[in-house]
């Protein structure tokens, strides 16, 4: 069976069960879960293509994220600017964001790099709990809940489950364009060997760049979305650096500088967490104390995450029917190798 | 005068962030590890002087002993089980593993000890020593003490003893110290255990000021990297007088602009000093990228 399943023909099935689902999936808890997956997986993915690709590990991509949200929130509640054109507004200015990170801080590398990333994540909650005329401060935001398509606000999950499906869509297909262009090699090159990669005439802060405004664009829609999603967010929902961890996680659990290795960390991680946060209510803490094990784990034991493993279970049952073949035709079958 | 009155506060709460930072920088400069979960190591010291006071009555100044004998141990533990076997991975693998420590300590203490807030009751912290209009508290003089001593004995240990020596000798250059026959291994033990028996005693040393809660290092780690960043890597001096400077603007900026920007404006400082002198202000002169890379 499995060795029917070649990756396109896998993918293709993946891509009409993603279609189908919510007219399958009607139970909003459930629907809910799969709107999550989708959202968490298009931030993985994007922070993948800096953090992944790029090896810059950002740790401060709720910048973007809370700068999406805040963008056209602010701007629809103060101006009635619509959120559809609010995605692009908030792209522009998390991506202008990105650049003024970015261009001081790619002078740094490793570890010195992350904290800078921390650290500008924590001005930018600061300012946002400081600046309360403009913000509301610690209050968080409300969205009154007036369903329309131009307000972006839906009544029907399903509605906001094909928006998510789209933004998920569009990721993908800029990781599959990095992944195969020159932009995804020169950025591995970076990882690998920063000094080798420019010896070699990479123009390593250019390429860095991009991945840094892909990412930063990405992650500033998710964060409109979020936004007309939950109807509420608050500094330390979006400006969290727990956020910034756990997107991070889900790339690095599911293979972090892989197209969908992301997209496999969310469909782990997301579900696992919705069950246990309804599972055990009042155990909180439960969630992120298994997050902090598997992070753990995956780090100690499968550095390249569970994708690998998962692509080379095919070839391994096919390795198995071989074998049975063989045992069929009546040779002999040596299964200690 | 209140001037002054403020410029002792953010010397003393300085004398703090340097007391935590101290074995951070330790840690950081001689086993090259990013310990995020330096914060929740104070947080474990913090609770163990806490259960010592309340199960044997044991003042925290009393059982900082026991504490820093306990988070040592707690230290080597770490080292060994979970710092060593990736040792060899890329600093990326190396952050993300003691991230993951950081969050499960965290909400372990969460789910276990739930989020009350526990503290002390002793008969010396609310006392100052007043000269003139000025007061002085008497705990937090006591953690600034420590801080100096510790900063004094730290020094001495590292220059003039043999030990001190060799762990000075990996922290510069790990093959050569490993070809003079020092045992890399069993000095990353011994400085991941210093470095943790120091927040140990941070920890107790703070049990009298703070209240302990599981979040309680969160707010202290992020203080404690602008700190090692602003002193200097692997300079014991640097992370003193980097956590008197921090404790200084936290101190003023609250005076100078708003109690609500002083977070904001030591991490703009921090992120100033990262791109300016990315090696500290107090560096040996060791590039602060090499560091961040190996």
């Amino acid at each position: 069976m499995m060795q029917l399943l070649s990756k396109q023909k896998f993918l293709f099935l993946f891509g009409i069960l993603l279609v189908v689902t919510p007219f399958v999936v009607t139970n909003r808890f459930y629907l809910n879960i799969f709107i999550l997956i989708l959202l968490y997986a298009t931030i993985a993915g994007s922070w993948n293509i800096l953090g992944g690709y790029g090896g810059q590990l950002s740790l401060g991509h709720a910048i973007f994220f809370g700068i999406g949200a805040y963008t056209s929130t602010l701007l629809y509640l103060n101006f009635g600017v619509s959120p559809w054109l609010g995605f692009i507004i908030a792209a522009v200015i998390s991506i202008v964001v990105g650049i003024l990170i970015g261009w001081p801080a790619f002078r740094l590398r490793g570890t010195y790099f992350t904290l800078t990333t921390i650290a500008f994540a924590e001005v930018i909650r600061h300012l946002t709990l400081y600046f309360r005329d403009v913000t509301k401060g610690a209050i968080g935001v409300n969205i009154r809940f007036e369903p329309s398509f131009a307000n972006l606000i839906f009544r029907e999950y399903s509605a906001y489950y094909f928006v998510v499906l789209v933004l998920f869509v569009i990721s993908i297909a800029i990781a599959i364009w990095v992944d195969k262009t020159k932009v995804g090699y020169y950025l591995k090159a970076i990882r690998e060997d920063e000094d080798g990669a420019e010896t070699l005439g990479i123009h390593v802060t250019k390429y860095k760049m991009i991945a840094m405004v892909i990412s930063a664009g990405m992650t500033g829609i998710a964060g409109v979305f979020y936004a007309q999603y939950m109807l509420f967010f608050e500094p330390i929902s979006v400006f969290n650096m727990n956020f910034s961890i756990e997107i991070a996680l889900i790339a690095i659990i599911g293979g972090v500088g892989t197209v969908f290795g992301p997209v496999l960390g969310a469909f782990i991680i997301i579900p696992l967490n919705e069950l246990l946060r309804s599972s055990f209510p009042s155990l909180s803490g439960m969630n992120y104390l298994i997050y902090g094990v598997v992070l753990i784990l995956i780090v100690s034991f499968l550095p390249n995450g569970l994708l690998p493993i998962l692509k080379s279970i095919p070839k391994k049952l096919k390795g198995l029917n071989k074998k049975n073949i063989k045992v069929e035709d009546g040779e002999k079958v040596d299964y200690s190798g | 005068m209140t001037i002054v009155q403020t410029l002792i506060s953010g010397i003393l709460l300085g004398g703090i962030y340097s007391l935590i930072s101290m074995g951070l920088n330790l840690i950081l400069g001689v086993v090259r590890i990013v310990n995020f979960a330096h914060g929740e190591l104070l947080m474990i010291a913090m609770y163990i002087s806490f259960l010592f006071y309340t199960t044997m009555g044991l003042d925290p100044y009393v059982s900082a002993i026991l504490v820093i004998i306990c988070l040592f141990l707690l230290g080597v533990l770490t080292q060994r089980f979970m710092i060593q076997p990736i040792l060899d991975t890329p600093a990326s693998t190396k952050i993300f593993a003691t991230l993951g420590l950081s969050i499960a300590l965290q909400n372990l203490a969460l789910m276990t000890l739930s989020a009350n807030h526990l503290s002390v009751k002793t008969s010396y912290q609310t006392s100052v020593i007043n000269i003139g209009e000025l007061a002085v508290s008497i705990p937090r003089l006591v953690a600034f003490g420590a801080a100096v001593g510790v900063a004094v004995v730290l020094y001495l240990f590292l220059q003039k003893t043999l030990t001190g020596k060799a762990i000075r000798a990996v922290a510069m250059q790990k093959q050569a110290a490993f070809l003079m026959g020092i045992n890399v291994k069993r000095i990353y033990l011994l400085a991941f255990g210093i470095g943790s028996g120091l927040v140990g005693l941070a920890g107790a040393l703070l049990m009298p000021i703070y209240s302990v809660y599981p979040t309680i290092g969160a707010s202290f780690i992020l203080i404690a990297f602008v700190v090692v960043v602003l002193g200097g890597m692997g300079s014991m001096f640097g992370a003193f007088f980097g956590g008197l400077i921090i404790g200084l603007v936290e101190a003023l900026s609250g005076v100078i602009f708003d109690p609500g920007l002083k977070e904001a404006i030591y991490f703009v400082i921090f992120i100033m000093v990262l791109l300016v002198r990315p090696s500290g202000i107090f560096s040996l002169g060791k590039g602060a990228e090499e560091v961040g890379l190996k």
